[in-house]
């Protein structure tokens, strides 16, 4: 969080120096990583869509003409969602795409979160988190992005707003229909019956 | 004194609905509420994510950064403009190719009306010369 707070305060100058941003990027990358991974629910074209954001971010901030940044995490955040919508469009004409195997990546991606010590509860939520993930492919593209910054980054409206240049009632909208065709999933991660 | 729904807590928890004075007196929908914001902590909670693929990533994404850039915008238009050029030549070419001459009107309707008028097809005719002496 330190890195990330003297990042707000640093200019463009010093952003596109390759060791500050080495160090930019070592501080955003799990963050960006596992926003990409929620948003294509693909382990490597997640890999492959974090490589592109910190090289497009990269390849922006050398550019002369670059203006100075307000929120450089906002901004990557803007990059790595816009290139996650780009990844999601082109996927619909990739028919033949079959959903990735989930154990290729136990390795690399612990789910379940690691603090909860009842293994049940790690079942559980493995298990719902799963299945949650697997329901996002019912949503539209916009509704997926609204969704995923709303319910894993915990963003408010007029900040999702921001990162995906839509006005706040259309965000709402969008979370509104997304919410509404998630609602199985989302009941019994909230309300199952027999839960703590 | 109406409680709050279930999809009144969803609304809530993403956004789409405010806290209204139920809420501030029902200390149930209150209580409810933190249980939910509890749970939802737990099953968001961020994954672990290996160091080392993080670092394998790292120096991929360095590789990259160093990769001369390819300019494939650059290529993209060289090749639609190759592909334009193709198409302009075929379609010139084939318009400068020249028509079998086109048969007259008068002609069209004689060879027709002899087709009428014969007995057998004219398919048949060279069969004939096999019989002849």
């Amino acid at each position: 969080m330190g890195v990330m707070a003297d990042w707000l305060e640093a200019d463009l100058e010093a952003l596109a120096d390759s060791r500050e941003f080495g160090r930019w990027m070592a501080a955003e990358q799990k963050r960006i990583f596992l926003l990409c991974r929620r948003m294509l629910q693909d382990f490597e074209d997640a890999d492959s869509a974090t490589q592109d954001t910190f090289l497009k971010a990269w390849q922006a901030l050398k550019r002369p003409e670059s203006k100075e940044l307000e929120d450089p995490a906002k901004w990557l955040t803007r990059i790595a969602v816009n290139t996650c919508l780009d990844r999601l469009r082109s996927r619909r004409w990739q028919f033949w795409r079959k959903r990735p195997n989930q154990e290729d990546e136990t390795t690399i991606l612990e789910m379940a979160p690691t603090s909860d010590p009842d293994a049940e509860d790690r079942l559980f939520a493995k298990q719902i988190v799963e299945r949650l993930e697997r329901a996002l492919d019912r949503l539209t593209i916009r509704q997926r992005a609204v969704f995923t910054l709303r319910h894993y980054e915990d963003r408010s409206l007029a900040e999702i707003g921001g990162i995906l240049d839509l006005e706040v009632g259309t965000v709402k909208a969008h979370l509104f229909r997304a919410v509404a065709k998630l609602r199985e999933e989302l009941h019994d991660l909230y309300f199952r019956e027999g839960r703590k | 004194m109406r409680h709050w729904t279930e999809l009144d807590f969803q609304h809530w928890l993403y956004g789409l609905k405010d806290e209204d004075s139920h809420l501030a007196q029902c200390a149930e929908c209150r209580g409810e509420l933190e249980r939910l914001k509890g749970q939802r902590r737990r099953v968001v909670a961020e994954p672990e994510v290996s160091q080392d693929f993080l670092a394998a990533q790292r120096r991929s994404i360095y590789g990259r950064l160093e990769a001369p850039r390819h300019h494939w915008h650059t290529w993209r238009w060289v090749l639609s403009a190759a592909m334009l050029l193709i198409l302009a030549v075929g379609v010139t070419m084939q318009l400068r190719h020249k028509p079998a001459p086109a048969i007259s009107d008068e002609q069209l309707f004689s060879d027709l009306s002899a087709i009428e008028q014969s007995a057998e097809p004219r398919a048949i005719q060279p069969m004939h010369s096999l019989f002849e002496q």
